[in-house]
């Protein structure tokens, strides 16, 4: 995936007048939006910077003074900031696997042709319709002990569990994070899976089937392989998705047992302790963050991204 | 090591000064950017409000804050309206919670708005915002309405030995006891005994990592004798109390005194937990007296104020609301006349009456018309005079994390008593360090 680069040519190349032009128009028209681009991402992100490289205080009632990297080594240094890095990428890694098989499953089931699958199929993106926080009240009231549902019928069944208190120890914390985000987001994961599936000719599989091959052989000779490329691309959506998570884990937890996430340390001292420095650069870590992990995705994956791109025209 | 470690260390006041004149520019040019624009502004340089002016006031006055559940503010800004007939009073919604209301008046303290005159202010927020030199200096109008209000209810304006606000209406944590199954509560260890003799006798209360876990954990601290800072603001958390206190509360959920569901409560769900009849003991606050009494409870549960430790004296948390001056705000004199209005021993009875809330004037829980509203006002008022502040500081919020963090560690048992203790002191060492 190398690009291979034009060598330049000696001296200033030869341009005839209307080449000259239509560049200059061409420059004259971008222009704008370039601009625009300009300020409205690289002016934030530029600004969040320049605040993460200041310290400010309370006391002096929101001036600054730079004081260079201190606050990202202060942040590195510390336990809290790498108890979140770990919490994040262990919800990350649970949460988006289990979306992508669960994805794939439901793809596969709304590809099948049967009455009613255009009903189903906008059933099923329900649970991606509502708002995360409304959402993770429902889980909430759902694992609440003594009164929850799921508590209630465990404990009704008589099934082992009913009397556990489920936010309030971290392994069961975190898997009722995980499981609110799988049910919330899998609907998402399998519609991208699904355009990935409806690409796949028919023609393919008729020959699969004059072959001899099994169902299985099938899906894991062909379809597997043609659908790479889309459940790489739900996977680079999902996890970075996940990586910046916020909303679950504050209204399930509040951080407690282990669930704070990178987002939620910035947001603390962003907002609650006003320490615009420090919780600048904890934006700015997770951010990074973010950024390399999707760099690394598209780096080994990236080709099949284009595939899709490709395919789809 | 910790991610509230000041990045360098402190300087003499001084050399700060200088600091800060070095990068005022800068920083004025900085955070004009984001409307900031805030100059240095010592507390001591703030202006104070004249209670005389209260009387001539005339035009409009906005008092913004969070959503009016109960309907008090809108209630309270209507009612002084008519009243008053030269000055109109009109209440804004700037926030849903608690947490969102605060950001929103930060935001309107710092960018030095002038579209509200008052802000209602929770109890805790009068510290960090006095001393950022947004209010308005209160001790004037406080010392002449000072005969009035209860005491501790005024101690929750102060911060530096001046009043940044007047209180509206005050809070106090209370317990509800099942009277047919459990002995009213004389103290912690007895409430904890008698919680642990049978299984319906349990005591729920806040234990989720939240501020309302601070308040619990302070209650019992207070009334063990302890405290976080002491009267010169060094940090004294570090005690025999605060250990005997968090053994105390880590046994009862190990011995069932408390459920161990109590580790993801906060108010709601304490109440809703406590409705299934399943328990003995709640600590919650005065609102959920009327949501009892539609519960099958209705006739079977007490109230009583918070139990003192063995030996000693009962001493609860303060919460409540304060009704605090924007230093910013064009309407001084309307502010002061409003102020008059909702802290008169009249319109203190409404508060109770019509908003079931606790009134800051002593007077109004002997009112028979309260009392009838209100039949555990005497419970109250017991509860709100015994009680003390939250810790006294700017940074109160980083002090509060820290407690309840660590409080919450013991709880769940993923610290001991003495690491916590240790961690608690540290963190909040190192919160008043970054101010």
């Amino acid at each position: 995936m190398a690009i291979k680069t034009i060598p330049a040519s000696r001296g200033p190349a030869k341009t005839s007048g209307r080449d000259r032009a239509e560049r200059k128009l061409a420059f004259r028209m971008t222009a704008p939006s370039l601009v625009i681009m300009a300020l409205v991402a690289a002016v934030p992100i530029g600004y969040a910077i320049w605040l993460s490289l200041n310290q400010y205080s309370v006391r002096t009632a929101g001036l600054s003074r730079f004081v260079g990297l201190e606050n990202y080594i202060n942040a590195l240094a510390s336990q809290e900031w790498w108890a979140a890095f770990g919490q994040t990428f262990l919800f990350a890694g649970l949460s988006v696997s289990l979306e992508l098989v669960l994805g794939t499953a439901m793809a596969l089931l709304l590809n099948l042709a049967f009455k009613g699958r255009a009903v189903l199929r906008t059933v099923v993106l329900l649970p991606y319709a509502i708002i995360t926080v409304v959402s993770a009240i429902t889980w909430q009231t759902m694992f609440q002990p003594n009164m929850g549902l799921v508590t209630n019928v465990l404990s009704a069944l008589g099934l082992p569990g009913g009397d556990v208190v489920w936010l309030g120890e971290h392994g069961y914390a975190m898997a009722v994070i995980v499981m609110a985000d799988v049910w919330k987001t899998t609907p998402f994961a399998a519609l991208i899976i699904l355009a990935g599936l409806q690409v796949i000719s028919a023609e393919t599989y008729e020959a699969a089937e004059l072959d001899g091959a099994s169902k299985w052989q099938t899906f894991v000779n062909i379809t597997l392989p043609l659908l790479r490329p889309a459940i790489v691309l739900a996977a680079i959506f999902r996890t970075m998705d996940a990586l910046r998570v916020f909303d679950l884990p504050f209204v399930l937890t509040r951080g407690a047992n282990g669930t704070e996430s990178m987002s939620m340390l910035a947001y603390t001292q962003l907002r609650e302790n006003r320490l615009v420095g420090e919780g600048s650069a904890l934006s700015i870590l997770t951010f990074l963050t973010v950024m390399v992990v999707s760099v690394i995705y598209v780096r080994f994956a990236g080709g099949n991204i284009r595939d899709v791109a490709k395919e789809e025209q | 090591m910790d991610l509230n470690r000041p990045a360098l260390p402190l300087q003499n006041k001084a050399t700060k000064r200088k600091a800060l004149a070095a990068t005022a520019i800068a920083a004025a040019l900085l955070l004009s950017a984001c409307g900031g624009g805030a100059a240095p502004q010592g507390a001591e340089q703030a202006a104070a409000a004249d209670p005389a002016s209260g009387a001539n006031a005339s035009g409009a006055v906005n008092i913004c804050g969070v959503k009016d559940a109960s309907g008090i503010y809108k209630g309270t800004a209507e009612a002084f309206t008519k009243a008053n007939g030269k000055v109109t009073a009109k209440y804004t919604e700037i926030g849903a919670t608690t947490d969102e209301a605060r950001t929103q008046i930060v935001q309107r303290l710092e960018g030095k708005s002038t579209e509200c005159d008052l802000f209602v202010t929770d109890v805790i927020w009068t510290s960090e915002f006095a001393s950022q030199g947004w209010l308005l200096d209160q001790t004037k109008l406080v010392e002449a309405n000072k005969d009035r209000l209860i005491p501790s209810t005024v101690e929750t304006t102060k911060y530096q030995d001046k009043y940044w606000g007047s209180p509206f209406f005050t809070n106090a944590g209370l317990i509800y006891y099942q009277k047919d199954k459990v002995a009213k509560p004389e103290s912690w260890q007895q409430l904890y005994a008698e919680a642990a003799k049978a299984p319906g006798n349990g005591y729920v209360y806040q234990g989720k990592q939240y501020e309302g876990l601070t308040v619990n954990f302070l209650e019992m601290l207070y009334s063990a004798g302890g405290e976080v800072l002491n009267e010169q603001g060094d940090v004294t958390i570090d005690s025999k109390e605060t250990r005997d206190v968090l053994t105390f509360m880590s046994d009862g959920l190990k011995n069932g005194s408390a459920d161990r569901a109590v580790l993801t409560y906060n108010e709601d769900p304490a109440r809703l937990a406590y409705e299934s009849g399943d328990f003995g003991y709640q600590r919650n606050w005065p609102h959920v007296y009327r949501l009892l009494n539609a519960t099958p409870l209705a006739s079977s549960f007490a109230v009583a104020p918070l139990p003192a430790w063995e030996g000693g004296k009962a001493s609860g948390v303060l919460g409540g609301w304060n009704l605090a001056i924007s230093a910013h705000s064009t309407n001084q004199a309307g502010a002061v006349a409003f102020i008059d209005f909702a802290t008169s021993p009249d319109w203190q009875k409404h508060v109770a009456m019509d908003y079931s809330q606790a009134p800051v004037n002593e007077a109004a829980y002997s009112d028979p018309a309260v009392l009838q509203k209100m039949p555990f006002a005497t419970e109250l008022l017991a509860s709100v005079k015994g009680a003390k502040p939250r810790p006294i500081s700017p940074v109160y919020p980083q002090i509060s994390q820290a407690i309840y963090k660590n409080v919450y560690a013991v709880l769940s048992g993923t610290a001991s008593t003495e690491e916590a203790v240790q961690k608690m002191a540290e963190e909040i060492t190192t919160a008043k360090a970054s101010f």
